[in-house]
This record gives structure tokens, C-alpha cells and sequence, in this order.
């Protein structure tokens, strides 16, 4: 009995002090994350919230995987319609419109305080700021983001009598190499393409290629308005339409964007226009030599910005969203930006994460990481409205009524213009 | 003469033709096994003569916890199914064969349910299971889709058809309100109750989006949501990846399909569903 007594006095004494060492209240945070990479990145994600929670004791973050980008976006919007939303989320960057009309998330300027918050703030680069912005606030910084850049086989430049090392420079060059880089076998079929750029999921995103080396600005910076039937960006439509149709470097129709990097690792087609997030896809399964550089220019250099950024939900207590500022903060910097942007292939979206060692060391490895880097100064943020996923969808439209050749590239896109004025009308 | 050469000519279309549906139907499937033993970079190209690999399945499984995903995905076709039977067939027992006031205008809200889809009811049913602190469990990817509209439905259906004699029957005989239920209808009703049963646990073991936003947790998480991690959006899809998952997750299902397809396909044609 004595003995027993004892050993109840030891365990309560024991667990009075981890109650001690416990923080009184520790708030606690979730965190919606989308994967748009395959792979065991939950395990990162995780790994780097139990590091945060060491570094902060008072906090605890529940990392919750959610789905691709539509499927995170619609499980924390029915959250939060219904009070509960999570206290953080990364979400598309051009997101950010549908989240600010939803009343969903908080500015990260309401926050800003002390100078190392505003130096945090200002170290991003501002490619990747314009999506998050708006009115002047930012609702999202960069957490994962991505542009397009090109991929060329070197086996197949070698083959077809071109320097392996060159990639096309401009449009005219892309046309000469690609004619040159496509294959027929004897009946005729082609059996290699020149180029694939892909038309299917977030077409729009692959026109912003053509549009911003053709200097066509698609849409206003707040939003509501939309400039699609510009002789600009007729322009740009036509050349991605002819790529196929009239110089026969790209097949015909819609070309899956999920299945397009497949399609040049196996070969047939000797270059690529796509994400930096295939980056990791192709280093590992290409059995060729490949070369990484900014897309070819026309009037200049061009590319868009992709990817998720991360936005702090506003329907939270006071203590959880000044937890949630120190998670973000925390997660954006220097040191965790390099540490996601290695492990996922993602573009780090500050420079101190880039001047980093161990990014240093990784960019030796691998320089065609850092060419995403040499073009961010040219990148347009990606196309982004009031009811963007409408105005998106007639963009996409009309991208492909004019692959398939059942519209003129201007008759597609007037037509797109219509609806995108017809959608704008009530945000004006 | 004449006759047995027709047979036999009929008798050697009907074997190609179901050779060909065989094909057909089989061709996905093979496709997916195939894909899953070979490497990325030969997929693409289709060479019969690429080295096989078991390197995929092997990533799949270390990549989610699957054995947890698989215990979950029972635990709620079980759940559901339980429940769907249990209040199908009391209330398309009610419905067949009681007369009470109110009954058509309550079959009739019963059928509405039938036209609405689940999916723009997602925002209040999230609601509703968040005040009853429910979020985040597998009852609550169940909860939602205990009363089916279509077997109670289905149940008033195949209960009318049973002949009221033996009903009369059974109560002569002195059996109750549930012991004739029990003993009279539920035994006559077994070939729809596998048919319905197959279709609704084959819903359920599929059913992705509603999982994934009332759910949080691996504990509480179905199959389909662990299998999303594998189909990304920026990187390109990883088809060997992908196959291999689907395989794994789609493989009891199949398994069970293959083992007891005569009895499916004989009850799906007594009870007429198509």
C-alpha cells in the first residue's frame, strides 16, 4: 500500500512538471497545404512544423494535406463559410481576388510591426508579389512558386546538325529549329515533334508565355478589368496556333499538360515548354542530356508566374493569427524558403534564401535551377480577376476554339472579350 | 442442314463479339499493370521489350501510410452499407406496405432527395457535422449518406412485387410486423440487396471529394484522398506512380468483383439495375 502510495506521488509529481514545462495555453493553428509535386512531401511539410513548434514552444501547427490547388481551395472556403476555417493556407497566388471578394483572409500588413517584420516582408521578389497584392495590401507572399521555362533534348539538337549548347533565342530561331528537330518516318507520320507546349489544364498560363514576349498586358491591376482581343495578343495566339498548323513543329489539338512532360522524356518531342516544377520529374527519368533556359523572346523576354502562395484566414482569434504571422514568417524565410525550394524544385521566392549555402550548393549541382532566377525580371504575374476561375475559363476558350482551328485566334479571343466584359460588368 | 450452319455462324459472332467487349473492358486495366512495372522513361514509348521494374509499388507504399487507408475505406463502405440497408428496408417496408396519413407527400420529399447532388449540399452538411463536433471522423463521411433516397426507393419497389399471399401467410401463421419483414420480404429481396449493395460500396469506396474536405487527419481518411498525393498538378503526372496506386487501392474491390461476378451480374438482372 505504502509502496503504492509512493509510486502515485512519483507519477503525479512527474506529470505536475511536464504540466509545467508545458506552456499554459498553447495556441493551436492549422495549416491546409495543397501538393502539386508528387512525392512524400507531407513528411517535409510535417518535419518542418515540428521544427517550427520546437523553435516556438506556445504554438502547435496541425499540417493538414489537402488535395490539388481546386480541391484545398474548396475545403477551406466550406470551412470558413461555415466559421471554421483554417488559420493558414497555401493556396494558387491567383487565388488572391476570389479570397479578398469571399472575405476570407487578413493582409499581412495588418501584422507588420517591428523593422526585421518589414524587412521580411520587402525581401520577396516582386514577380511573385503581384498576384498577393491588391489595393496597395498584400493578402499572400510566395511560399511555392513556379514560371515556365524551356527544356531541349541535346541528343536531338546534336542529331539534327544544331549546337547542343544553343537553344533557340527568339520566335523566328524556335520555328527554324523545330522544322528541323521534327521527324517523319517513310509513310510520312511524324514521329518526333519539334516543341510541345502544353494546352490543357492552365492553357491561359502557357499563352502568358507568348503574350509577355509580345508585350500584351492582359488584364488591369485591380482586377476588374480584362484586355484579351489586343492586336498584341492576337498576335501571340496566332504564333502558338501556326506552331502547329502552318510550320507543323507541334502536334495538332490540345496537347495534356500533365502528360506533356512524359511525352519529352520519352522522346518525342525534342523541346518543351513548362513548369520549373518538372525540373526534379525530368532531371530523375530523362535518359538524354537536357539544357534549361528562358523561354525565346519577340519584343522581350517573357515568361508568367505560377504557384502557391500563403494566406492567413481572418475568422481566427486574436492570439491564433498573431501565431499564424509568426508560422508564415517563419516558414517564408531564408533558411525554410531554400529548404522547400530544394526539396521540391519549387523557385525560392526571396533572394536571401538564394544566397543561402546550402541553395548555393544546390544551384552548383544543378545550374539549370537557377534560370527560373535570370528570367524572374521578366515575368508577368499570372492572369487574375474578380471571379477569376470565369473569366479564366473563357480565356482557355477561346485558346482552345483557336488550336483546334474552329475559331480565328481574333474571333476567339473578341468572343473571349465579350464574355470577360459581360462577367466584369457588376465589379466595375 | 441449312439451320446448323446459321447456329454455328451465330454461335462464332457471339464469341468474337464477346472477345472483343472482353478486350474492351480489359484493355484499361492492362494498360494500368503494365504502366506500373516499367520506368518513367519508357513509358511513353510503348517498347513491349523495356525491363520491368516492381520499383513503383514499392514508392506507393512507402509514400502513404496505404494499410490505413485501406482499414479506413472498409470501416465506412461498412459503416454505410449497414446503414443503408437497416433504413432502406424499414422504411420502404413503411412505404410499401403501410397505410398512414401523409405517406405520398413524404414519398414524394423522399424522391426529391433523388434529384439533388450531393455535392451542392457539401457547404451545409460541413456546417451541420461542425456543430455536432463531428468533423474530421469517419462517421462523418458516412453520416451524410445513411438515408438513401434511392434504396429506400428501390426497397418500395421490390417489396410491392412481393405477393401480398405470402404476407397473409406468414401472419396466419402468427409472425409479427418484423418477423414477417425478416423471414417473408428481406430473404425474396437478396438479389436486389447484393445489386444495390455492390453499387453503393463501390460509390463509397470511389467517393473522393466530400472525404477529403470533412476529413483532416490520416486516421480518419479514406483510400482515394491518401491516393491524390499522386496525381500532381505542376510536375507532370508520374503515370507509372499513378497506376501503381490505383492498382493498390482499386485491387480488393477488383478482387472480390472477379469472385463473385456471377452472382452481380444475376442479381443486377432481377433487379433491374442498370
Amino acid at each position: 500500500m505504502k509502496a503504492m502510495l509512493k509510486t502515485m506521488a512519483i507519477a503525479s509529481i512527474a506529470c505536475a512538471t511536464t504540466l509545467a514545462a508545458l506552456p499554459a495555453a498553447a495556441v493551436e493553428i492549422s495549416f491546409y497545404y495543397p501538393i502539386a509535386v508528387s512525392g512524400p512531401l507531407t513528411k517535409i511539410i510535417d518535419a518542418m512544423a515540428a521544427d517550427f513548434e520546437k523553435a516556438n514552444p506556445d504554438i502547435k501547427v496541425k499540417p493538414i494535406y489537402s488535395g490539388n490547388y481546386g480541391e484545398t481551395l474548396a475545403k477551406a472556403l466550406t470551412a470558413n463559410k461555415s466559421g471554421s476555417p483554417p488559420q493558414v493556407a497555401v493556396l494558387v497566388a491567383s487565388d488572391t481576388l476570389t479570397l479578398i471578394d469571399e472575405d476570407a483572409v487578413a493582409p499581412m500588413d495588418q501584422f507588420v510591426k517591428t523593422p526585421a517584420d518589414k524587412a521580411w516582408l520587402d525581401g520577396f521578389f516582386p514577380a511573385f508579389m503581384m498576384n498577393g497584392r491588391y489595393l496597395g495590401k498584400t493578402y499572400g507572399v510566395p511560399f511555392q512558386r513556379s514560371t515556365q521555362v524551356m527544356y531541349w533534348n541535346k541528343d536531338e539538337f546534336k542529331a539534327a546538325g544544331l549546337d547542343p549548347d544553343k537553344p533557340p533565342q527568339n520566335w523566328d530561331q524556335l520555328v527554324e529549329y523545330g522544322k528541323k528537330l521534327t521527324k517523319q518516318d517513310a509513310s510520312g507520320k511524324v514521329t518526333q515533334w519539334g516543341l510541345i507546349v502544353p494546352s490543357g489544364v492552365t492553357s491561359h498560363w502557357f499563352l502568358q508565355g507568348f503574350t509577355t514576349q509580345n508585350q500584351a498586358k492582359l488584364t488591369n491591376e485591380a482586377g476588374t478589368e480584362a484586355y484579351l482581343h489586343t492586336p498584341a495578343a492576337i498576335e501571340a495566339l496566332s504564333f502558338w496556333t501556326d506552331l502547329a498548323r502552318k510550320h507543323k513543329i507541334m502536334q495538332e489539338g490540345i496537347i495534356d499538360t500533365g502528360n506533356a512532360p512524359n511525352e519529352f522524356i520519352g522522346g518525342r518531342a525534342a523541346i518543351m515548354f513548362h513548369s520549373t516544377g518538372n525540373l526534379t520529374n525530368v532531371k530523375n527519368n530523362a535518359k538524354f542530356p537536357f539544357g534549361v533556359a528562358m523561354l525565346p523572346e519577340r519584343k522581350q523576354r517573357g515568361s508568367a508566374t505560377g504557384g502557391g502562395n500563403i494566406y492567413i484566414f481572418k475568422k481566427s482569434s486574436p492570439e491564433q493569427l498573431e501565431a499564424s504571422f509568426k508560422f508564415v514568417k517563419w516558414m517564408t524565410s531564408a533558411p525554410q524558403a531554400a529548404r522547400w525550394g530544394i526539396a521540391t524544385g519549387y523557385v525560392a521566392g526571396r533572394q536571401d534564401a538564394w544566397d543561402t549555402p546550402e541553395m548555393k550548393q544546390y544551384q552548383k549541382d544543378f545550374p539549370p535551377a537557377s534560370v527560373a532566377l535570370q528570367q524572374l525580371p521578366f515575368c508577368a504575374p499570372e492572369f487574375e480577376t474578380h471571379a477569376g476561375p470565369r473569366t479564366t475559363k473563357a480565356l482557355e476558350d477561346a485558346i482552345a476554339a483557336s488550336l483546334t482551328g474552329t475559331k480565328t485566334p481574333d474571333k476567339a479571343l473578341a468572343d473571349a472579350q465579350a464574355e470577360a466584359n459581360r462577367i466584369l460588368r457588376s465589379y466595375k | 442442314m441449312k439451320v446448323g450452319a446459321d447456329n454455328r455462324w451465330q454461335r462464332g459472332l457471339e464469341t468474337l463479339a464477346a472477345w472483343l467487349l472482353a478486350i474492351v473492358w480489359a484493355a484499361p486495366l492492362l494498360y494500368c499493370a503494365w504502366t506500373s512495372l516499367h520506368h518513367p522513361g519508357d513509358v511513353a514509348r510503348m517498347d513491349l521489350s523495356a525491363p520491368l521494374t516492381v520499383h513503383n509499388y514499392a514508392y506507393v507504399f512507402n509514400a502513404a501510410p496505404f494499410p490505413r487507408y485501406f482499414l479506413n475505406t472498409f470501416i465506412l463502405v461498412t459503416m454505410v452499407i449497414v446503414a443503408q440497408f437497416t433504413l432502406s428496408t424499414l422504411a420502404g417496408y413503411a412505404f410499401a406496405r403501410f397505410r398512414f396519413p401523409g405517406r405520398n407527400v413524404m414519398f414524394v420529399l423522399v424522391l426529391l432527395q433523388l434529384m439533388i447532388m450531393p455535392d451542392v449540399l457539401i457547404v451545409e452538411n460541413y456546417r451541420t457535422l461542425n456543430t455536432m463536433g463531428l468533423t474530421d471522423t469517419i462517421l462523418a463521411i458516412a453520416m451524410p449518406y445513411f438515408g438513401s433516397a434511392f434504396g429506400i426507393f428501390l426497397m418500395r419497389q421490390t417489396f410491392k412485387s412481393v405477393p401480398k399471399e405470402l404476407d397473409d401467410a406468414a401472419r396466419i401463421e402468427g409472425a409479427g410486423t418484423l418477423r414477417t419483414l425478416v423471414s417473408v420480404y428481406v430473404p425474396l429481396a437478396k438479389p436486389v440487396y447484393l445489386a444495390y449493395g455492390l453499387v453503393s460500396v463501390s460509390y463509397h469506396w470511389n467517393n473522393f471529394l466530400w472525404p477529403l474536405i470533412v476529413t483532416n487527419s490520416v486516421t480518419a481518411r479514406p483510400l482515394t484522398v491518401g491516393l491524390q498525393i499522386f496525381s500532381s498538378g505542376d510536375q507532370g503526372i508520374a503515370w507509372p506512380i499513378l497506376t501503381a496506386a490505383t492498382l493498390l487501392s482499386a485491387g480488393p474491390l477488383l478482387v472480390a468483383f472477379l469472385l463473385f461476378q456471377r452472382q452481380f451480374v444475376q442479381s443486377f438482372l432481377r433487379a433491374g439495375i442498370r
